[in-house]
């Protein structure tokens, strides 16, 4: 298993440099360099600057200057915002944002999987569409359209939320936390209950039954085990995709995030801020499918078999 | 015996569509989405008022019979708004598509059919394609390169092939071991003969399938892009630039966000629909989830 783990480790390096290389050099290729804009720069100063962010050396010894700062944890200076560092500037984005994605994932898991469980123990009937066609509209409807029409409905017409804001005002996380997550609860409702229609089905559930086990002890202790696993399988991309998705939530609800960060970065040609922006996205994104494969494999004893042979 | 021969490959198709028309929520998501490139096609003919036609003695107006999505703050017609941003949302969708469609397809036949080294290197990068943060990627390029919709297309259809490619190998894999294959490859035809006529062509039906269930995701990114301020731009608008529009009016006027984001939901849902629909029509044995 540890074999195993440190050869997932190994091959998610050459991942993480190549994503470092491909932004390092589109940001590189980007027309004009990231004073253009500043107005009556005298050549003298244009070049002080220059050699102040060493944008006058050689473009490999700026990237391996840059990947050695990385490993030291410095994202170098915005250049939008001259006396915050990059790495300021994350590390204040990054505890809202992992809140989010928390309380977005934890409101997916529990509403998905009882959704689903809903859903499975009656299959094709009322009991089962309503459910998954609520799930479907979770799917089909994208979050920059669910979240401001949740606005409208709780915060402007029924005035019982809050419109905007993290942490102002009393339950202003509320409609954040389910415009973020609802379209993984709809993804963890279906999955819930594929998985757990094909356990069902499973002789040892007929035998849990057939021992004389109360029908609601034979699903929480005996189907849902097994029910679960795709579930888990699905935490790690959706760990994923919340990440992304805080973007369109974060400017949305005005949450002071990376998200928010980024997009403002994006439309500043703040180059640093998108480079460091991307390059801790890009790395907590590889870490989560690194940790979703390895769970897999240790939930998994036929795999964890493999994994252990190799 | 050829006549049974072709008789066993027409039925198959029939079959599918039997069961896809036995399938109500497809067949719905089918005739909304025809009656959408029917009008987004007729768009210049039929829209109630031209484009750019302003009345700001009017302003922003809630639906009413001369104006069924109501005015924006400009006095503008919101349907004829929404038709034409339909137009753009259909074609950024549809191209993109086409773009993720042929990358796609052809790394995915080529990495099957060749196997061995090339296709362990092949599937290697869409592996490590896949693991990246896309999103980031567009947005960054369309920092980068400026927003134009050439790019928009390139930058979205060299995303969303990775899936296609995955799913068209593992056909390949399958389709290359087929004895008419061997008789191709033994009369001696080239390769490019054998993946365009013989291995693509008898992989049409999971083609098919992945390019419908494509459309929506391809849509959806283009419209948060536009949402975000980075995909279409003014002049023109799409269904997102329309939503990211209402979203800063809807305490006044919210039908200026309502209608385009349910033509929006309903396209999505049309597209998801027929795509499950036909998954199930064309292989029965692909369970839903």
């Amino acid at each position: 298993m540890l074999g195993f783990i440190f050869k997932r480790v190994l091959a998610a390096i050459p991942v993480l440099f190549l994503v470092i290389l491909i932004t390092f050099v589109l940001v590189r290729l980007a027309p004009g360099g990231p004073f253009d804009e500043e107005r009556n720069v005298p050549p003298q100063v244009l070049e002080n600057l220059n050699k102040r962010y060493h944008l006058d050396d050689p473009i490999h010894v700026q990237f391996f200057d840059y990947l050695g700062n990385l490993l030291q944890g410095d994202f170098g200076p915005s250049y939008k915002y001259p006396n915050r560092s990059v790495t300021e500037i994350i590390s204040s984005g990054v505890p809202v944002t992992m809140e989010l994605g928390f309380y977005a994932l934890i409101f997916a898991v529990f509403a998905g999987s009882l959704a689903g469980i809903f859903a499975a123990l009656k299959p094709n009937s009322w009991r089962d569409y309503t459910p998954m066609s609520i799930a479907m509209i979770g799917i089909c409807v994208p979050s920059f359209v669910m979240g401001p029409i949740l606005v409208l409905i709780f915060g402007i017409w029924l005035n019982w939320l809050p419109v905007a804001g993290w942490g102002y005002a009393a339950y202003d996380k509320i409609i954040p936390t389910i415009t973020l997550g609802a379209t993984y609860a709809a993804y963890v409702a279906r999955l819930t209950r594929g998985g757990m229609l094909e356990v069902l089905s499973q002789d040892y559930i007929r035998t849990a039954r057939a021992k004389g086990l109360p029908e609601w002890k034979v699903i929480l202790f005996h189907a849902l085990r097994g029910g679960i696993a795709p579930v888990v399988a699905f935490l790690g991309p959706a760990a994923a995709g919340l990440l992304s998705g805080s973007f369109v939530v974060e400017t949305i609800f005005q949450i002071p995030g990376i998200g928010r960060f980024f997009l403002q970065a994006a439309f500043n040609r703040d180059y640093t801020m998108i480079l460091g922006t991307t390059v801790f996205f890009a790395g907590l994104i590889i870490s989560f499918n690194l940790i979703t494969d390895i769970v897999t494999v240790w939930l998994n004893p036929k795999l964890r078999k493999d994994a252990f042979e190799k | 015996m050829s006549d049974s021969t072709i008789e066993q490959g027409t039925s198959l198709w029939q079959d599918a569509l039997r069961r896809l028309a036995k399938n109500k929520l497809a067949m719905s998501g089918l005739f909304f989405l025809l009656f959408l490139i029917v009008v987004s096609l007729l768009t210049p003919f039929i829209a109630p008022y031209s484009y750019e036609t302003q009345d700001l003695y009017k302003g922003a107006t809630p639906p009413s019979f001369e104006h069924w999505f109501g005015t924006d703050v400009l006095g503008r017609d919101q349907l004829t708004r929404v038709m034409y941003g339909s137009r753009i949302s259909l074609m950024v969708g549809f191209v993109a598509t086409s773009v993720a469609l042929i990358i796609g397809v052809l790394w995915g036949t080529i990495a099957g059919y060749l196997g061995g080294r090339v296709d362990t290197f092949m599937m290697r990068v869409v592996d490590i394609l896949y693991a990246l943060p896309f999103s980031i990627f567009i947005i960054l390029l369309t920092v980068v390169f400026g927003r134009s919709m050439l790019l928009l297309f390139l930058a979205i259809g060299a995303v969303e092939w990775l899936t296609m490619a995955r799913i068209i190998r593992s056909q390949v894999m399958s389709i290359k071991k087929q004895e008419y294959v061997e008789s191709a490859i033994s009369i001696g035809l080239s390769r490019t003969h054998i993946i365009f006529r013989y291995l693509i062509p008898n992989a049409i039906g999971p083609i098919i399938v992945y390019t419908t269930l494509t459309i929506p995701s391809v849509i959806l990114l283009e419209s948060f892009l536009s949402f975000l301020g980075l995909g279409i731009q003014p002049p023109q608008s799409s269904w997102g630039s329309l939503i990211s529009y209402g979203v800063e009016t809807m305490e006044e006027y919210p039908w200026l966000l309502i209608f385009p984001g349910l033509v929006l939901s309903l396209t999505l849902f049309s597209l998801n629909f027929l795509g499950d629909g036909l998954r199930d029509a064309l292989d029965p044995k692909v369970s839903k989830d």
